[in-house]
């Protein structure tokens, strides 16, 4: 049947098989750019709505961001329009604030160390649940409660177990003879405690992530490895580890993408305190638009714009480490 | 023998494992059991040796309406992403369109921008639409949370799966759409249940859309009722965290229920390329 | 294998529904603009930082009877007070700005500077009986853009049996040497000494001003002898163990749950704890905050404005305008001012208010003697001044820096705006 609607359509059109020499070739080679057309089609048709749906709730908000950066707005402007070009101003005026050093150095300690940690954690949990004893399944959903309450509500409760004055993890410090730490009220201490929360709320993910991809390592590699004389540490380390790769490539990359984002942690916790203590990009973009009473939209914009070039120079460092790896 | 014992000796590291991560949340059922004046009592009562319930009668008076907001709004924020993601992954995955590459960039860089800009960004176009405050809304603004790494998830997953399988149906003539609904969804379950698990966790817990687009409708979900109790000059925790707790069960009881189909293959296909 | 064209059209045809559905949808009045033209009938929005107040409540119905009574539905909507102001501007710049609006005083500035509220001379509300230095956080440039619901301040806090106990009359307190050396007995006694909120928000700065000015402080320079002074007096006090660590992350509230635990002698805060202090279950008594060498220190004025942001219909502002009058009556501020433990704006309903309770009557006369924040010509350079001393205060207590290099710093800060 696919043949014959092929040669009824050769034959209405003779234009097309005049410079390639016998009919049935120009046939063949037309079904397949055609199907080629068809299928390529088909798959823009698949993915149509969604390229719409990115164009409209991604790129308008984008756009916004780069505008409230690009201008020069007070709270008049903002509201009635009309503000002036100022180009990099903006960012200028962010990288000569006194909080911009601090704010990314705690960017970077808050996100590297939250991602290892979180990372690491999320691992071994994966690997311990995957030897599949009684209750494995119930606890392993257990661990994916932190994931599922209100931010507001993690934040506050960490924040009241920090509590240098009322703490529980103070007083559990006192029963054992350790004197209390001020963990968010000292400079020293602000970023540990935030990342620690973070890090809490991090691995159920991870968890997720990684445990869904061990189970995609063959049985009987193990099997063959402690036949082998392997033991659970080398099977690990050569099987694997090195099997999950691409599984925590992803996970690292979109850990990292996450957790630069974060800011509702932070805010609720320390509001990026004392003083810029515990500040990193996200919050302090924030605060500057949000987190004073007048607030300062353009350099707010910046700093969320800087952010996202971050994530964005990462994401790249991604791809061209994939595409070289299947290459 | 041994390996009996062995693997009872797994369950009781795992529960003291769970105990210590769940540790908080037992501190926040201990919290919403505390009466006001033992809120900052030091050395703090690590069992609730005086409870009140004040702050249960207070949500179960006040907040089922929210509860039944967000499990709604949740469940719509699934339905739109798996409809969005469903295909847009087999496509990646499958049917390689032109610009496939520019996509999966294009998600990695949807997912970079903060909430907050999204949220604002979102504010006038929800507005000139008739979107703002209102549940369906706020389905559309959860969903941005998760139609990309959803997309991720269904091209990693779907590429996994047998070419042999579709040229099967192919062959018996099905167009693509049919292979689509007929072959490939059924043999995705469990990156449907990831992802719909990802995305009803995330409109569960979302707050910055919420706050922005949904703060004075009609229907409002569980994250804003939290507000009711952060007054201008006065905070009841009780009842904060008494509500988070009733808020963790019906979640808590899907993870459960679903867990089981998120373990199984869900990236297949990262391990075979 | 069906027409690919054909599935390409329906993919964007799905999607043109989608998004078809969802414009459709909305398009009962979800919006939150308000509806129906200036005369009986229409929706009105009203907001205010009051969620804890539900439909229900007092305040929920008095608002709904004061539109009824003007002829129309009011859709009221509460959120958190650091919300409302961003809220405000973000609507405002998608023009869908509520009707009538409560914020907080030090925000009313901001609002005023983006163009959004309209004087209350233009839209001929009445605020002659209202006392000046309450009116006087809305003034800007000698017009005022907002009616007082209420005003409160703060002072100190103390717990009778405590101090009692530590043998410190409460009398003798008089400037910040005997305070220190009231905190200091009670310490030695076992006790703790003081509780206040130095939190990295606008709240923190509301709690440092009586010291601040206690001590002849300005707010135009932060770091003079006098504003160091302030800060080194509290910090003396947490580093000599007098006030907690925790006094970083205190609200006002966690404060007053401090307070209330009873292990605390003195607590600085304000008005509307009045109803919790009775709830504490110890004997308690309040005194005014000492200025450094003696005599009562300037307090802050707290307390929300109505306000009627500008709207693209001015046919409106009838109805907003009976809407405020009604709810800044004599009677209906009793009654609110009562709820929420605020000091009336006007004299007269102020005497009723301590014919009523008179507790309020210290608490009266400090309103009287209070400064507002955006007072004093500072209008919107008090916000660009508050936040670098919040700061400040936050790095001179957590050790960070000294008192006098944080207040440099915030005075640098201060001055680039």
């Amino acid at each position: 049947m696919t043949i014959a609607r092929v040669d009824r359509r050769s034959q209405r059109s003779p234009a097309r098989s005049g410079a390639t020499g016998t009919g049935h070739r120009t046939s063949a080679s037309d079904l397949r750019r055609r199907q080629r057309r068809r299928s390529r089609l088909t798959a823009l048709a698949f993915i149509a709505p969604l390229i719409v749906y990115l164009a409209a709730f991604y790129l308008y908000p984008l756009y916004r961001n780069l505008d409230l950066s690009l201008r020069d707005y007070t709270v008049r402007s903002f509201v009635q329009g009309n503000a002036p070009f100022s180009g990099l101003d903006n960012f200028r005026t962010v990288l000569d604030d006194p909080t911009f050093g601090p704010a990314m150095r705690h960017t970077v300690i808050f996100t590297f160390a939250s991602i290892a940690f979180q990372y690491a954690a999320g691992l071994a949990l994966a690997v311990f649940f995957n030897r599949r004893f009684r209750l494995a399944g119930t606890l392993r959903a257990l661990f994916l409660i932190p994931w599922l309450l209100p931010l507001i509500v993690s934040a506050s409760t960490w924040s009241w177990m920090f509590n240098s004055e009322s703490g529980v993890i103070n007083y559990a410090l006192h029963l054992v003879g350790v004197s209390p730490v001020d963990w968010l009220n000292s400079p020293d201490w602000a970023l540990t405690s935030v990342v620690i929360a973070n890090i809490w709320i991090g691995i159920p993910f991870n968890l997720v992530i990684l445990y869904s991809g061990l189970q995609n390592i063959p049985a009987e590699l193990y099997e063959a490895a402690s036949l082998d004389g392997a033991g659970a540490w080398q099977q690990f380390r050569r099987i694997t580890f090195p099997l999950l790769r691409p599984v925590s490539a992803i996970t690292l990359l979109l850990g990292l993408v996450y957790t630069l984002k974060v800011f509702d942690l932070i805010w609720i916790m320390t509001k990026g305190g004392p003083g810029d203590a515990s500040s990193t990009l996200a919050t302090w973009s924030y605060q500057l638009g949000f987190g004073t009473l007048l607030p300062k939209f353009g350099p707010g914009a910046a700093v969320g714009n800087i952010l996202i070039l971050i994530a964005l120079v990462f994401g790249l460092l991604y791809i061209r480490v994939q595409r070289r790896q299947e290459a | 023998m041994k390996s009996r014992t062995g693997k009872r000796r797994y369950t009781v590291i795992g529960v003291l494992l769970t105990a210590v991560m769940l540790f908080p949340v037992y501190w926040m059922l201990n919290v919403s059991l505390t009466p006001q004046q033992d809120m900052r009592k030091s050395p703090p009562d690590l069992l609730p040796l005086h409870p009140t319930f004040e702050g249960y009668r207070a949500v179960l008076n006040d907040q089922l309406p929210y509860l039944g907001t967000s499990l709604l709004i949740g469940l719509g924020t699934v339905a739109l992403t798996l409809v969005l993601a469903a295909p847009a992954g087999f496509a990646l995955a499958k049917l390689r369109p032109l610009g496939g590459g520019t996509l999966g960039l294009a998600l990695l860089v949807a997912q970079m921008i903060p909430g907050i800009v999204m949220a604002m960004g979102f504010y006038g176009i929800f507005l000139d639409y008739g979107l703002l405050n209102s549940w369906w809304g706020l389905i559309v603004a959860d969903s941005t949370i998760a139609v990309p790494f959803g997309v991720m998830i269904f091209t990693a997953f779907m590429s996994g799966i047998p070419g042999e399988l579709i040229s099967a149906a192919r062959i018996d003539g099905a167009g693509t759409w049919r292979t689509f609904v007929s072959v490939v969804l059924p043999v995705s379950r469990n990156a449907i249940v990831t992802v719909s698990l990802f995305s009803f966790l995330w409109a569960w817990s979302d707050f910055v859309f919420a706050n922005t687009l949904d703060g004075g409708g009609d229907l409002r979900p569980i994250t804003l009722g939290i507000y009711k109790y952060i007054g201008n000059n006065n905070q009841e925790w009780n009842a904060i965290m008494a509500t988070a707790v009733v808020a963790s069960i019906p979640a808590a009881v899907l993870l459960v229920l679903a867990q089981r189909y998120v373990a199984a293959g869900v990236t297949a296909g990262a391990v075979k390329d | 294998m069906r027409n690919p064209r054909r599935t390409l059209l329906a993919a964007m045809a799905t999607a043109g529904a989608l998004t078809a559905v969802a414009a459709c949808g909305g398009g009962s009045d979800s919006s939150a603009s308000g509806s129906g033209s200036g005369k009986s009938g229409g929706t009105y929005n009203f907001w205010d930082p009051y969620p804890q107040f539900d439909a229900s409540s007092a305040w929920g119905k008095l608002v709904g009877k004061c539109g009824t009574d003007a002829g129309v539905k009011v859709k009221r909507t509460s959120m958190d007070t650091t919300d409302l102001g961003n809220k405000a501007l973000l609507a405002a710049q998608q023009g869908n700005a509520p009707d009538v609006m409560l914020v907080d005083n030090p925000v009313v500035s901001t609002l005023v500077e983006a163009g959004i509220l309209n004087k209350t001379s233009d839209l001929g509300l009445d605020t002659s009986s209202i006392q000046k230095n309450i009116l006087g956080a809305g003034v800007i440039d000698n017009a005022s853009y907002g009616v007082p619901i209420g005003a409160n301040t703060l002072a100190l806090y103390y717990n009778k049996k405590i101090l009692t106990a530590a043998h410190v009359d409460p009398a003798s307190v008089k400037d910040w040497a005997s305070l220190t050396a009231a905190l200091k007995k009670v310490k030695s006694a076992g006790k703790k000494g003081i509780t206040f909120s130095a939190i990295n928000t606008e709240e923190g700065s509301f709690q440092f001003l009586p010291w601040f000015w206690g001590a002849g402080g300005d707010l135009t320079k932060l770091n003079s002898a006098k504003g160091v002074a302030a800060l080194s007096l509290w910090k003396q006090w947490v580093d000599g163990g007098y006030a907690p660590k925790d006094v970083l992350q205190n609200t006002q509230t966690t404060s007053w749950q401090e307070f209330a635990t009873g292990e605390y002698a003195f607590s600085e805060n304000g008005t509307w704890q009045l109803g919790n202090a009775d709830k504490a279950g110890f004997p308690y008594g309040v005194i005014s905050i000492p200025g450094q060498n003696g005599g009562s220190a300037p307090v802050p004025t707290g307390g929300e404005f109505v306000t009627v942001p500008v709207q693209k219909d001015s046919s409106r502002y009838d109805v907003s305008k009976k809407i405020v009058t009604c709810l800044t009556n004599s009677a209906n501020l009793l009654t609110t001012d009562t709820t929420l433990t605020y000091v009336a704006p006007t004299a007269a309903v102020q005497a009723q208010q301590v014919a009523k309770n008179p507790e309020l009557k210290p608490w009266v006369g400090a309103v009287a003697a209070a400064r507002g924040r955006t007072s004093d010509g500072l209008g919107t350079k008090y916000p660009t001044i508050s936040q670098p001393m919040w700061t400040a205060v936050q790095n001179a207590l957590s050790g960070g820096k000294s008192p006098q290099a944080a207040l440099d710093a915030a005075q640098t800060a201060a001055g680039k705006g």
